[in-house]
């Protein structure tokens, strides 16, 4: 089954995500964003005694051996928009909406950036040097320091410009569709190995009591034996014959499939 | 008309942008809770340890005091002297900070001077300056000690090594003798005072004191030469009196001069 917001699913039906590369692409320079600032700071005022250290969680300020962290809200945002901003094209794929929406989740995300850089120059000052006094007079110390954006920043920066990029061309620059597929297809009654099938061909179904339905067919399991619902008439069939009409009745969705992400209204 | 997606993206787009303008509000409120302030505590900082006033020269020796955690490795700096105006480079020279200022006459009649400065360096590794400001008392050092000694037919000459701030008088060398350091033997011994009565300018001199030593009442000479490579002690009472500005200073002072006669 597909992954699309509208269709009434259940979420243990999770068996084949099929999406484009874009929007992979998009995903995996997303988490990679988030991943790679766990791991350095996107931000940093490097100096000997004084560093500040921007950090997923805050900043984190060494000042002559005191560690402390400061934690602006903007800073969570950062990253939550940013991973938004991968996930939303894989999980509403119908309009061409979810690109947009995910390029404003990026500059959305460089924006709480720059805010959160903004809070540092306004409230963690670092003006080069400290002065203190002393029993008989005072010291003075500077402090030199570089500011430097570290490589979370420009994977940022790339998820900026993929989404940009896919807004602008319908994400559809590589002729490229990514298919995951659960492997184990069968379960159980005869029912599960329609739905198996179902699943791998590609035909999207809803779950009703009993049974399963695609558009105006439907097929339930009575006892040991299926029954074919169509145009209100009941026939019971054997599992050739019921996999046959629920595929034909969802052969416009397979007609229609490959391709079509992100292209209605 | 617009589609039922478009509206969705819409409301999403726009409550998206109103959290982050919430979240910007939010955090430019809650900074004042979230920053703290720290200063340095503990800094280092530098003391005048003492002035000492010499015919080479004022030292003004400082002192780094560490009390903390934080070390300060000074690399140079000034000074100056508040009372005579006087500024000094300091040298560094391992672990004492020193700084060297002309003698002037001006140093004989100050009990204490002001000494403000600046010492560069680093502190944990970071560029620091440290600036103070002392009051210390000016410690005059007049130098005056014996350097050599030759006696020979019963006439000792003393070899003073004076470096003097102020002019001194010897006055009398009193009950002066030399004997042996292993065996106590004297070769001279006076039990009487000799007049000297010599003057000593300021600075750097090499004064020879000569006294004949001739047996008599209170005077017993045993030798009127020394042997080779024996160890004399040289015992020499004196009465000195400096000539301060504002006025004399008579002390007495005892020279005691160990010395290994290597003579031809």
């Amino acid at each position: 089954m597909r992954l699309r917001v509208g269709y009434s699913y259940t979420s243990s039906r999770i068996g084949v995500v099929n999406v484009r590369l874009e929007a992979v692409i998009q995903l995996i320079i997303a988490t990679s964003f988030v991943a790679s600032w766990f791991v350095t700071p996107i931000w940093a005022i490097k100096g000997i005694n004084y560093s500040i250290y921007l950090t997923p969680l805050g900043y984190v300020v060494i000042f002559f051996g005191n560690k402390a962290l400061v934690p602006p809200p903007t800073v969570f945002a950062v990253w939550l928009f940013a991973l938004d901003a991968g996930l939303v094209p894989i999980i509403w794929r119908r309009t061409r909406y979810p690109l947009y929406l995910s390029m404003i989740l990026a500059v959305l995300s460089l924006t709480m950036l720059v805010d959160t850089v903004l809070f540092q120059q306004r409230y963690l000052q670092v003006r080069g040097y400290v002065t203190s006094p002393t029993p008989n007079g005072y010291i003075y110390v500077q402090l030199p320091h570089v500011s430097v954006f570290e490589v979370p920043f420009y994977i940022l920066l790339a998820l900026v410009v993929i989404t940009v990029v896919n807004s602008v061309t319908g994400a559809k620059w590589t002729n490229v569709q990514v298919i995951i597929r659960r492997r184990k297809i069968t379960g159980g009654n005869q029912l599960d190995i329609i739905k198996g099938v179902l699943d791998r061909v590609g035909v999207k179904y809803e779950d009703v009591d009993n049974g399963v339905r695609v558009g105006g067919t439907m097929v339930l399991l009575k006892g040991n034996s299926l029954i074919l619902v169509k145009d209100s008439i009941e026939t019971e069939v054997s599992l050739d014959v019921a996999l046959a009409e629920l595929v034909r009745a969802g052969a416009d969705q397979l007609i229609r499939t490959a391709g079509d992400d992100y292209e209605g209204e | 008309m617009a589609s039922k997606y478009l509206k969705n993206f819409l409301i999403y787009s726009t409550a998206l942008v109103v959290i982050s303008l919430l979240l910007i509000v939010w955090t430019a409120q809650l900074a004042p809770t979230l920053i703290r302030f720290v200063t340095l505590t503990g800094v280092p900082y530098v003391q005048v340890a003492s002035i000492n006033v010499t015919a080479n020269g004022v030292f003004i020796s400082l002192t780094v005091v560490n009390n903390g955690s934080l070390g300060f490795k000074p690399t140079g700096g000034w000074v100056e002297v508040m009372d005579t105006g006087q500024f000094g480079v300091v040298n560094e020279t391992s672990r004492s900070l020193t700084a060297v200022v002309p003698l002037t006459s001006r140093w004989l009649s100050l009990g204490s001077v002001g000494v403000r400065g600046l010492i560069n360096g680093y502190l944990n590794g970071n560029p620091a300056y440290i600036a103070f400001f002392d009051v210390i008392p000016v410690h005059v050092v007049n130098y005056i000690d014996v350097s050599g000694i030759s006696y020979n037919d019963c006439v000792i000459t003393v070899t003073l090594n004076a470096s003097l701030v102020v002019p001194i008088v010897i006055n009398t060398v009193s009950n002066m003798s030399l004997f042996t350091k292993y065996t106590a033997h004297y070769v001279f011994n006076t039990l009487t005072t000799y007049s000297i009565n010599i003057k000593v300018p300021s600075g750097n001199h090499l004064v020879n004191l000569t006294i004949p030593i001739k047996s008599g009442p209170n005077v017993y000479a045993f030798s009127c030469s020394l042997s080779n490579n024996t160890t004399y002690v040289l015992y020499m009472p004196t009465i000195i009196t400096y000539e301060f500005p504002n006025g004399n200073e008579t002390t007495s002072r005892l020279f005691i001069y160990v010395f290994t006669y290597r003579g031809g």
